[in-house]
């Protein structure tokens, strides 16, 4: 089971991957159509807001990844020289806290894309509704509970690491 | 007992509203209470988030009070954007002042329901927008390709009809697109200019000719519904005292002096001031005159009679024009 | 307890959580959204304003040049630019006396030049150079140490997420940033040359011999750099001549180097993935660290402390350079146990305001962009300060047979060489401003 879970954060990074590919080449692409304004080509219009939403879907669907690989910026100071059960604590609070961080976030970005809808904001240039942003980074959201979900099972040991998973802890951070 | 006021506003502390307006704003609100109001004012997004958010924290009580550019949300406030059609401002020395009366009538009498989630304190207009540029704007073909920013959704289709290129940003932004050469110019009017050093960066200024300004932009100034809602009554008159029809017009007026204030300092750094004869005024005053139609247009999509609204603010910029 | 003591309090509570290894981005959300929940007394206010916080901090245009110059970093490699940089390098220098080691830091400053992170400098040249100074006979803890100094230069020459992250905070230019880092960050360089050429002069079993290279291949491996060289002027000249914005330089520079290393060969579809991830990964925590940041510094505006803490130094009525002195100081002392990005977020919007305010004799946009650049540099010198170095851990862990002991007394003089160079900037500010006043 939870290897559907390692298996979704990771394709989830990549899509995230992909819509970074895209900005790049969008920008690229609007760069040098402002570069030939002469010749009637002109910029991609929106292109800063392109990048804004793309930025801002493609982070929410790093986190899961980044989290269940070990990714985050952590010290060792003390780490090192707790007790075994104190490590577990530790470890165990964390899962537990970030689960419940990124539940109530992703119960609010649900929110927050409601009342954009209603309101039907929209951007500058684009005027495309802001509320699609949100939705996307939704999903994103939703794939960061399970993973902090299924972390949190399999340090309760109510679950098993995935076969052939190596998650490491990258050390010092 | 002792009430803290939050103020948040996207602008630094030095801005000229923020020093000529909103501090003291703040210092009447605590002398009139007998200090039993404590006004705390965060400029330039201390408390986080984006100006587009802070009518929104105002609305849900993340800040007592707010102060923000309504066009930053575009969508959220069809009816007043009204304010923001182009020439439709006056383009004299108390334009500012005369719009900022009429859109505090015109958002009380038939807008009150984009305001009905906050106590309005405040709405107000800046005064004439003008363009500012790199390159001097001495006609309308100057500007054709030109990648300008304008602050609001309006402002941004005004600009396509005159055949720049329209960049949106927040004003903040302005002065490092501006040096990165990601705009070759900006729409704001005079009053900003000095705190966001757009003089030093361009040496063009281009003014419209005839009665009436480019455009404007219209701001609020708003106060979280609870939290004016739990003072006690002699508390609430304090506030009552300082806001609406004259905190509005004070605003206003605030706009138009440091409008003096931002020309004569892009005089004395030696910058270009073009003024556009009439005739010319004329001709982007037609060319811009389909934003007026596409915007009826497109607010009747959401059930809002946009000719009568613009007939309405029109008949109260003139009545409040010639008080 | 006054909103000023909970924010006092906030600070022990906050480092315990992270020594006990917390993850930082995590922590700093926990105290900020705790700590307001105390300042507003009821949690709706809180509530509503996670409702935007994620998305606005995420979708934020200035932040995008982050995850693009991490993947620029990611193509680098594949491309095998940071190879071509090291050969170039030991080429021209590897016969001399410590030649191999200051290879690798030219090879570092020249890869920094492209790279806007310091870990992805360390590791893409620790990959490359490693073996090569080990084969060479250098000893593990000269091998080690250098290219974790050497991978410092990763944030010291521009293009550098510190400095962008910096900029974003004080609302400074990043153009004129990346263009002051520049002499320092030569500095940089040339100080940890003098201390390789010095090391293997006092410990000479220290360093292995190399034979010098044929004129004619020193040439050839000179003119393989091209690539780097053309990127290079595109996005840091693009910048500072304002043809395209940060974050567009990032896309430029990505776009670059992916090519290059498309027709290289190096990108493939399984390259691609692998240098997704990685960029993922890094992404990841970096905005995590910005997200909780965030939160955590909207609590300390709420509570009023740092605007409190500002007065109350300006009031004592030090001398400035003392004050400079002091942050300067805590700073180094913070490097030993943080990471250089949540060190920016957690500090500047307290430090900022007060240098600020503060009379150096310099207008207040040079006095920004000097205290910006050495911020820059006190922080990367926490990367190869023991016990918690980044760059220390990089290295090590490409070097298995090299324990962390060794790597520690190698770095020694290393850092020696950055507080040196600390104190010099501190006290002639015309250095770092210089390139800044020939230009404008
Ligand atoms: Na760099
Ligand atoms: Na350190």
């Amino acid at each position: 089971m939870t290897v559907w879970v390692f298996r979704l954060a990771k394709w989830s990074a990549l899509v995230g991957g992909l819509v970074l590919v895209a900005l790049t080449l969008m920008s690229v692409a609007s760069i040098t159509g402002r570069a030939l304004i002469g010749l009637g080509l002109g910029p991609v219009p929106g292109d800063f807001e392109l990048v804004e939403i793309g930025t801002g879907v493609a982070v929410f669907l790093f986190l899961p990844w980044t989290y269940l690989r070990g990714g985050h910026a952590t010290v060792d100071l003390l780490y090192d020289r707790m007790p075994a059960a104190a490590r577990k604590a530790v470890s165990m609070a964390c899962d537990l806290l970030m689960l419940a961080l990124w539940v109530v976030l992703t119960w609010k970005l649900w929110d927050g894309m409601l009342e954009k809808r209603e309101y039907l904001e929209t951007s500058f240039i684009l005027q495309m509704p802001v509320w699609w942003g949100y939705a996307a980074s939704l999903v994103g959201a939703l794939i960061g509970c399970l993973a902090y979900l299924t972390k949190t099972l399999i340090n309760l040991g109510l679950a098993q690491y995935p076969q052939g998973w190596p998650v490491q802890h990258a050390g010092g951070h | 007992q002792q009430v803290t006021l939050r103020v948040h506003h996207f602008l630094p502390a030095q801005g000229s509203i923020p020093k000529t307006a909103i501090e003291p704003w703040a210092k009447k609100v605590e002398a009139d209470s007998g200090g039993r109001i404590k006004v705390q004012v965060f400029p330039a997004m201390q408390l986080g988030g984006t100006p587009a958010q802070l009518f929104d924290q105002a609305k849900d009580g993340v800040v007592d009070v707010s102060w923000t550019v309504l066009g930053y949300t575009p969508g959220r406030f069809p009816r007043m954007e009204v304010f923001e059609i182009p020439f439709i401002a006056p383009s004299h020395d108390r334009s500012a002042e005369v719009m900022s009366k009429a859109a505090w009538d015109f958002a009380n009498k038939f807008a009150a329901e984009e305001f009905k989630d906050v106590k309005l304190l405040a709405v107000h207009t800046h005064g004439p927008g003008l363009l500012h540029t790199k390159q001097p704007v001495t006609g309308l073909e100057s500007l054709r390709g030109m990648k300008i920013r304008g602050g609001t959704r309006i402002v941004n289709n005004m600009l396509v009809k005159l055949g720049a290129t329209p960049v949106g940003m927040p004003v903040p932004q302005v002065t490092e697109a501006l040096s990165k050469g990601v705009l070759d110019g900006t729409t704001i009017p005079w009053e900003v200019g000095p705190s966001l050093r757009v003089h030093e960066i361009v040496k063009n200024h281009t003014t419209f000719g005839g009665d009436r300004a480019l455009y404007t932009m219209a701001f609020a100034f708003s106060m979280n519904k609870a939290k004016y809602e739990s003072l006690p009554p002699d508390l609430k008159k304090v506030i009552d005292a300082n806001s609406g029809a004259a905190l509005s017009a004070a605003f206003g007026k605030a706009m138009d002096e440091a409008d003096k204030i931002g020309r004569d300092i892009a005089l004395k750094a030696g910058n270009k001031i073009t003024q556009l004869d009439v005739a010319e005024t004329q001709r982007w005053l037609r060319t811009a005159s389909s934003v007026e139609d596409d915007w009826v247009k497109e607010v009747k999509g959401k059930g809002i009679d946009g000719a009568a609204l613009l007939r309405e603010a029109r008949a109260m910029i003139k009545q409040h024009d010639t008080k | 307890m006054s909103s000023i003591e909970l924010a006092a309090w906030s600070f022990p509570i906050l480092l315990g959580l992270i020594f006990i290894r917390v993850p930082i981005g995590l922590a700093m959300a926990l105290c900020g959204v705790v700590g307001a929940y105390f300042i507003y007394g009821t949690p709706a206010p809180l509530l509503n304003q996670l409702k935007h916080v994620g998305y606005t901090t995420f979708a934020n245009y200035n932040l995008s040049v982050v995850p693009l110059f991490l993947l620029m970093g990611q193509f680098a490699a594949l491309g095998g630019l940071s190879r071509s940089l090291f050969k170039a390098a030991e080429a021209w220098v590897g016969h001399w006396r410590g030649g191999v080691a200051m290879a690798a830091v030219g090879a570092c400053a020249g890869f920094g030049a492209i790279c806007g992170s310091s870990l992805a400098t360390a590791a893409t040249m620790g990959q490359v150079a490693l073996p090569e100074l080990r084969r060479a006979g250098y000893s593990g803890a000269l091998s080690t140490a250098c290219l974790a100094a050497g991978g410092t230069l990763g944030i010291l020459i521009p293009p550098s997420v510190v400095l962008v992250i910096y900029a974003i905070l004080t609302e400074q230019n990043i153009a004129k940033l990346f263009l002051a880092a520049f002499i320092p960050g030569i500095l940089a360089a040339v100080g940890y040359i003098i201390v390789i050429s010095v090391y293997v002069r006092l410990k000479p079993d220290s360093a292995g011999h190399m034979e010098p290279a044929p004129m004619a291949e020193r040439w050839r491996a000179l003119a393989s750099t091209w690539p780097v060289i053309v990127i290079f002027l595109a996005v840091v000249g693009g910048i500072y001549s304002g043809v395209f914005t940060p974050t567009e330089g990032a896309a430029v520079g990505a776009f670059g180097t992916g090519l290059v290393a498309w027709l290289s060969g190096g990108l493939n579809l399984k390259t691609l993935r692998e240098s997704i991830y990685g960029t993922a990964v890094a992404t990841g925590m970096i905005f995590m660290i910005v997200l909780g940041a965030g939160l955590y510094n909207t609590f300390l505006a709420l509570s009023q402390l740092p605007q409190e803490l500002a007065q109350w130094v300006i009031g004592m009525g030090l001398s400035p350079w003392v004050v400079l002195a002091i942050i300067l100081v805590l700073y180094l002392l913070l490097g030993c146990v943080m990471d250089s990005l949540s060190m920016i977020l957690l500090t500047i919007p307290i430090f900022f305001p007060m240098i600020m305010g503060l009379d150096f004799g310099l207008p207040p946009d040079e006095k920004a962009i000097w205290f910006g650049i050495l911020v820059l540099i006190v922080v990367e010198v926490g990367l190869i300060t023991p016990p918690v170095g980044m760059n220390l851990f990089v290295i090590n862990s490409l070097a298995r047979d090299v324990p962390i002991a060794h790597t520690y007394r190698g770095v020694t003089p290393f850092v020696l060489s950055d507080l040196v160079r600390t104190a010099i900037l501190a006290a002639f500010p015309a250095i770092t401003l210089f390139a800044l006043r020939i230009t404008s």
